[in-house]
């Protein structure tokens, strides 16, 4: 993860500072950044809510459509808004506290002192990170429900 | 809030709507406002449910208070959502926009309500803030400065505890001093995306600390909602729920029966024979006491289900059983409708409001009618008693499992209609889960009690309404023409039910029904129950209630062959055959389409399950079938 976060970082760097060629490598690895899917997908801590286990915790990075409900028959905008409405808005903390049997699905999931069950697509279309062990909660929307972290 | 000029003091009372997310206590502060002054019925056109109450203030003006469906949003994915937005905008013909709306937000989960909040407060309408649970709040160490808050939202902002007497007083005298203009003009509003920010933005103005995690909650959790252990536990809460329902409701049961056989001897006693005797004791005393019987079990079924919605358990049994109901096309949110109609389908069809797709709704009104209703039960224990001896099995006695096999029969055949109507329905819209799963509490007595009285009036006017009118009229049907003199049948075999009777037997016959069952049938057309009552009137006898039951049992196990019985049990899994149910689900559905179909189509099922019932039984048992 650490690698991945690097090369974004850098991949920025380069965007804005072209003209500082400090690292003969870097070229290479640009080259090797641009030939693959787009930055957010190289970092793999950018994952879908559908994708976390018991007990994770996870910062929301934001909403997208999804295939996996849409087949063109559903209104993914109203999925999406109803999500927002929900308090699935970026920064917010989550924590996943129990997945049903079989293919952990549905699963519940703790947000903003809240717990809502959700279907594994429509947690598809929460895209979210890892928390961090003891990442501090800036926002009084982001906090995590349960006692690990609260109490 | 802009004081508008107003001459003279208003006598009307002031008209608030009380708007609010699911879950937010907004139906307890309703309830603590009004008390039991309430009145619900549905919205014109719609099956929304319209909860309306009066509350008299100090000043003689009085509250009209409107308990709006819970929304996360006025952007509406359901019915109840879209009634709601539109009450607000004053869109709905009927009802006028109120004058002030009351959102309740639950000061424990401050961030989901105050975002509701800044939407309604873009509608323009004249709004007060009520931050109700404000105990609890407190207790978890929420921090909010309610005057910061109202500062920044530049609304009035109050806080409540619903549950508690007084609870709702400081609402009252904010509503009653404020002099409330008519709606401004909707303020320039932001969009939806920015909407987390001001949320953001408001509770850091206000020192909004989150509540701390009750631990108990997430160690309850990972009990109840665990996939073994959980769906362990709801099995055996439904367990004890169905012996209470059937071993508490015992003696209120017989109580209602001797009540009313005492009632119909007294009438019979100081009327004189005639007519209008008849009508009263049989039609009108008799029908309305066959169902007011069942009275006892409904209470205690939804005591049950009130204090498990109350506690947040429900939505989790949903949750438990969202994937399995998945396989037959069905949401976890059927579950609550589909445990209601064990009691009787017309509650349970009433429930599936909450189911916001129409098709799933459809789905589970369409099967509802499946789930062994307490009203076969008199029919089941009538033929188990007569026709299957009471040998054991180890601790199982026989009687008792093929009660039980009854029961899966409905519910096996309901997931099987279901899962026809999900292969040949058509492609369907997804429609999300998304279920909030509520902090646990303790039920609160008033509000269940509240709950029940509600439940209990729904049951007594349809007893007082669709059930005795067509009490009256099947009454009429097995009384009239009177048998021809020197008549040796008994009298109903002439009436015009009998004639009918005659005629069915045309179409019964091939399923093992002999006439003394089809002609039954046709006054158990009323409700399923009627027709052991029907059986005894057949037969000639003339007692009422268990008597009757005992008196019936030997005739019925020496004159009916086994096939007959259990083709009639096979009949009676799907029984078409009750009208209350059908006008229920004509107005749940606006029309009369959806009640014909199932007619139909419950008709074929119990006749075809009923054919081959008769035969597989005639052709194993000793006496074959006779034709």
């Amino acid at each position: 993860m650490s690698i991945d976060r690097c090369l974004c970082n850098m991949n920025v760097d380069a965007n804005a500072n072209s003209s500082h060629l400090l690292w003969p490598s870097r070229n290479r690895i640009l080259a090797l950044v641009k030939s693959l899917p787009p930055p957010l997908d190289l970092d793999h801590s950018l994952i879908e809510l559908a994708q976390l286990r018991r007990g994770d915790m996870a910062v929301v990075l934001g909403l997208v459509e999804t295939a996996a409900i849409d087949a063109g028959r559903s209104s993914n905008e109203s999925l999406v808004a109803r999500l927002r409405d929900l308090g699935f808005v970026p920064g917010a903390h989550c924590e996943v506290i129990a997945r049903m049997w079989p293919g952990g699905d549905p699963m519940a999931v703790r947000i903003g002192g809240s717990t809502f069950a959700l279907r594994r697509a429509e947690a598809a279309a929460v895209q979210v990170r890892l928390a961090r062990a003891g990442e501090s909660q800036r926002s009084p929307l982001a906090r995590p429900g349960t006692s690990a972290a609260a109490a | 809030m802009d004081a508008a000029v107003e001459s003279k003091p208003e006598s009307r009372p002031l008209r608030i709507a009380l708007v609010g997310v699911p879950n937010c206590g907004k139906t307890a502060l309703f309830n603590r406002l009004t008390g039991s002054r309430q009145k619900v019925a549905n919205y014109p056109g719609v099956t929304v449910e319209r909860r309306e109450g009066e509350r008299a203030t100090p000043d003689g003006r009085g509250l009209r208070v409107l308990d709006l469906p819970g929304t996360y949003s006025l952007n509406p994915t359901t019915l109840d959502e879209a009634i709601t937005r539109d009450v607000l905008l004053g869109r709905l013909a009927g009802t006028p926009a109120p004058e002030v709306a009351v959102c309740v937000v639950d000061a424990v989960h401050l961030p989901i309500g105050l975002r509701l909040a800044l939407e309604v407060k873009r509608l323009g309408v004249p709004m007060v803030l009520a931050l109700n649970r404000m105990d609890v709040a407190r207790r978890r160490g929420v921090e909010i400065n309610i005057a910061r808050l109202s500062a920044e939202l530049g609304v009035p902002v109050v806080a409540t505890v619903a549950v508690r007497r007084g609870g709702a007083d400081g609402l009252v005298e904010l509503l009653e001093a404020a002099r409330w203009s008519t709606p401004r003009a909707a303020p320039a509003g932001a969009d939806a995306a920015q909407m987390p920010d001001q949320v953001r933005a408001l509770l850091a103005a206000a020192g909004y600390s989150p509540p701390r995690a009750n631990p108990w909650f997430a160690r309850i959790d990972a009990l109840l909602l665990h996939p073994v252990a959980g769906l362990l536990i709801l099995l055996a809460v439904l367990f004890v729920m169905f012996q209470a329902v059937f071993t508490w409701a015992e003696a209120p049961m017989d109580w209602i029966k001797g009540a009313m056989g005492s009632l119909g001897e007294y009438t019979a006693a100081h009327l004189p024979a005639g007519p209008l005797a008849s009508l009263l004791v049989n039609g009108v005393i008799g029908g309305a006491g066959n169902v007011l019987v069942f009275l006892p079990q409904i209470i205690i079924l939804f005591f049950f289900i009130l204090a498990l919605e109350d506690s947040g358990y429900l939505p989790r049994a949903a949750y438990l059983l969202d994937r399995l109901m998945g396989f037959v096309g069905l949401s976890g949110r059927a579950f609550i409708p589909l445990l209601s109609s064990h009691a009787c389908a017309i509650p349970g069809i009433m429930a599936t409001r909450t189911i916001p797709n129409w098709r799933d709704r459809l789905t589970t009104i369409m099967i509802a009618p499946l789930m062994t209703c307490s009203a076969r039960l008199p029919v089941y224990l009538l033929l188990i008693g007569a026709l299957i001896p009471a040998r054991h099995f180890g601790p199982f006695n026989q009687q008792g499992l093929v009660m039980f096999g009854l029961y899966c029969a409905g519910i096996l055949s309901a997931f099987a209609v279901a899962l026809l109507l999900k292969q040949f329905g058509g492609a369907r819209q997804y429609s999300p889960l998304m279920l909030e799963l509520p902090d646990y509490q303790w039920p609160h007595a008033g509000n269940l009690l509240l709950g029940l009285w509600e439940r209990v009036k729904i049951f007594l006017n349809r007893v007082g309404g669709i059930i005795l009118a067509l009490m009256i009229v099947l009454w009429f049907l097995s009384t009239y023409p009177a048998p021809p003199a020197g008549a040796t049948g008994p009298a109903i075999q002439y009436s015009f039910a009998g004639q009918l009777g005659a005629l069915l037997q045309h179409v019964f016959g091939p399923i093992g029904f002999n006439w003394q069952i089809s002609i039954a049938l046709v006054p158990g057309l009323a409700a399923r129950e009627i027709a052991v009552g029907a059986l005894g009137t057949v037969y000639s006898m003339s007692t009422a209630g268990d008597d009757l039951a005992a008196q019936l049992q030997p005739v019925i196990a020496s004159s009916w062959s086994l096939a007959t019985g259990c083709a009639l049990l096979a009949w009676y899994v799907f029984a078409p055959q009750c009208l209350s149910t059908l006008a229920v689900v004509k107005r749940e559905t606006n029309s009369w389409r959806y009640p014909l179909i199932m007619a139909a189509y419950l008709f074929a099922l119990a006749y075809f399950a009923a054919f081959i019932t008769y035969r597989v039984v005639g052709a194993m048992s000793p006496g074959g079938v006779e034709l």
